[in-house]
């Protein structure tokens, strides 16, 4: 099946915030939070990135690493104490996209 | 079985590494350069901070300075408020010894620039510092020979001095300094004393080029009513007692030695450590950011060097992935192999840049004399950075790759 043009969108946009978010892996504010903080949040961006190529394919995996990385990275968020306007705005884009992708869910491709 | 096919992938991969020397080596230069650039700034900005924190904590957290001039690092600083303020003078000193119930210890300094002479050894813009006896209370440092002067010798005005370790190695380079006579603006003194070394400090509280005499001494060449001597009363608190209680109490005391009205403004300052690290946190936060956001760039044009050579393996070896697929190598066995490659190369550029900063930083030790080392936190920086990076700009060509239908992947050239 050819990918819809909403899903495209979700992938620019997460390929977008990829390219600003992984800056701050290194930042000084996550450097601040412990020594294994920028490691552990640099898994969740390239978890985050990994899951965009997966929506890119339309694959199945893609939606369940999409999910998983959104939830980390909040939880990261909430125990790093860091909730700013930032964490709600991302917080509700997210939620939307997920809901979008778990319409596609069924469509997609299943294997790796 | 997972792991056996992840050996051979890597295996696969470094091979691929090794048959194309030039051009792993011009990819990884790009994370190379990068990797330095931002643990560089990283390692300069740590040693900087925890040398100017080093030296904050030397003058102590529980001493309050009293002085013509608050500590204030603000753009709108009202100096016109405080030029015609008096400094501090040694008098104020015996009256708040008399009065003062919260502080373990005072003591008055004083110190300007002077030339010291050891027969045809000089040293210029020496700090010569007058102090007070329970100056060795409130400042720590430890001597490597001889003695502190004695309450008599303080109170008497003895000519003697303790010197810096940096002051005896210039004018006493093979000799004991200990009972030697060295003229000091042209007043003899013997040293009874040679603090031990401290290295650089960025706030130039460091002993080393510094030459302790008692105040009563230090009238004959220093101005006691100059402000350029610096003039200034530490006062430290009690174990159990907070600095603003101190300050409360020093604060009335001060009011009432030089009588001010209730109402009217203090014309002295009440100077705590804690305002200049509350200076630099600024400072330091603008420094890590800016190596942030340049080290940050570096990275993405090196992540981008790797996504491109990587790119251009996977066309290379087109038919060799039809190869591998038809004799039943799975999606996940390709796409190891070249996640694998480019994490490789990411890593060993990564390895590379962290043996350049270290390299850097052991030689700019020897040559600004500061604690400037690679630190673990780093090391761990640098390596998932260049991991991160080698995985960001190698799986969409890995996973392309995997991808490939066999039949079409062997027919291409």
């Amino acid at each position: 099946m050819i990918r819809p043009k909403i899903i495209s969108f979700i992938c620019i946009i997460g390929y977008l915030s990829v390219v600003f978010t992984f800056p701050q892996v290194f930042s000084p504010q996550i450097k601040k939070l412990g020594v294994l903080m920028p490691a552990i949040y640099g898994i969740l961006v390239a978890a985050n990135f990994i899951a965009c190529v997966g929506l890119w394919y339309f694959k199945q995996w893609g939606v369940q690493l999409y999910i998983i990385s959104v939830f980390a990275k909040t939880l990261f968020y909430i125990l790093a104490n860091q909730l700013g306007f930032g964490f709600y705005f991302n917080c509700s884009v997210s939620f939307i996209f997920i809901i979008i992708l778990l319409r596609f869910y069924p469509k997609m491709n299943p294997n790796l | 079985m997972l792991w056996v096919l992840f050996k051979e992938s890597l295996l696969f991969a470094w091979q691929s590494l090794v048959s194309n020397k030039l051009r792993s080596f011009l990819s990884l230069l790009g994370i190379t350069i990068g990797i330095f650039a931002i643990i560089l700034v990283f390692t300069i900005v740590d040693g900087l901070e925890s040398n100017i924190r080093g030296s904050i904590q030397s003058l102590g957290n529980n001493v309050v300075y009293i002085q013509k001039w608050p500590w204030d690092f603000g753009p709108d600083y009202p100096w016109w408020k405080y030029i015609n303020r008096p400094v501090p003078q040694y008098y104020e000193l015996d009256e708040l010894q008399k009065r003062c119930k919260s502080t373990e210890a005072l003591a008055y300094r004083m110190g300007r620039r002077r030339t010291i002479k050891y027969r045809s050894n000089s040293i210029q813009n020496a700090v010569v510092a007058g102090i007070s006896h329970d100056f060795y209370k409130i400042k720590n440092f430890d001597l490597t020979a001889g003695r502190y002067f004695t309450q008599n010798e303080t109170d008497a005005g003895y000519h003697l001095a303790l010197i810096g370790a940096s002051i005896a190695e210039g004018l006493f380079p093979n000799e004991d300094p200990i009972g030697k006579e060295i003229k000091i603006a042209g007043n003899k003194a013997v040293i009874i004393g040679v603090i031990k070394k401290e290295g650089e400090s960025l706030l130039g509280v460091s002993f080393d080029y510094q030459v302790i005499t008692p105040f009563n001494f230090a009238r004959y060449f220093l101005d006691v009513r100059s402000e350029n001597a610096d003039p200034m009363i530490y006062a430290k608190a009690k174990p159990n007692v907070s600095n603003a209680e101190m300050i409360s109490e020093l604060t009335g005391i001060m009011r009432g030695i030089r009588k001010l009205k209730p109402m009217g403004e203090p014309n002295f300052a009440l100077n705590e450590t804690s305002l200049i690290s509350k200076g630099f946190d600024g400072l330091f936060d603008i420094i890590g950011t800016a190596g942030w956001i340049i080290g940050g760039f570096s990275i993405l044009v090196g992540g981008f060097g790797i996504a491109n050579i990587m790119f251009v393996s996977v066309k290379e070896r087109t038919n060799l992935i039809g190869i591998q697929k038809s004799l039943g190598a799975k999606n996940f066995f390709i796409l190891v192999q070249f996640l694998g490659e480019s994490v490789m190369l990411s890593t060993i550029g990564g390895f590379f840049g962290l043996l350049v900063t270290y390299i850097i930083t052991l030689l700019g030790k020897d040559a600004i004399d500061m604690d400037i080392s690679l630190t673990s936190t780093n090391i761990i920086l640098g390596f998932t950075i260049s991991i991160l990076i080698g995985i960001i700009s190698g799986f969409i060509p890995a996973y392309s790759a995997s991808q490939l239908d066999p039949v079409e992947a062997i027919r291409s050239n």
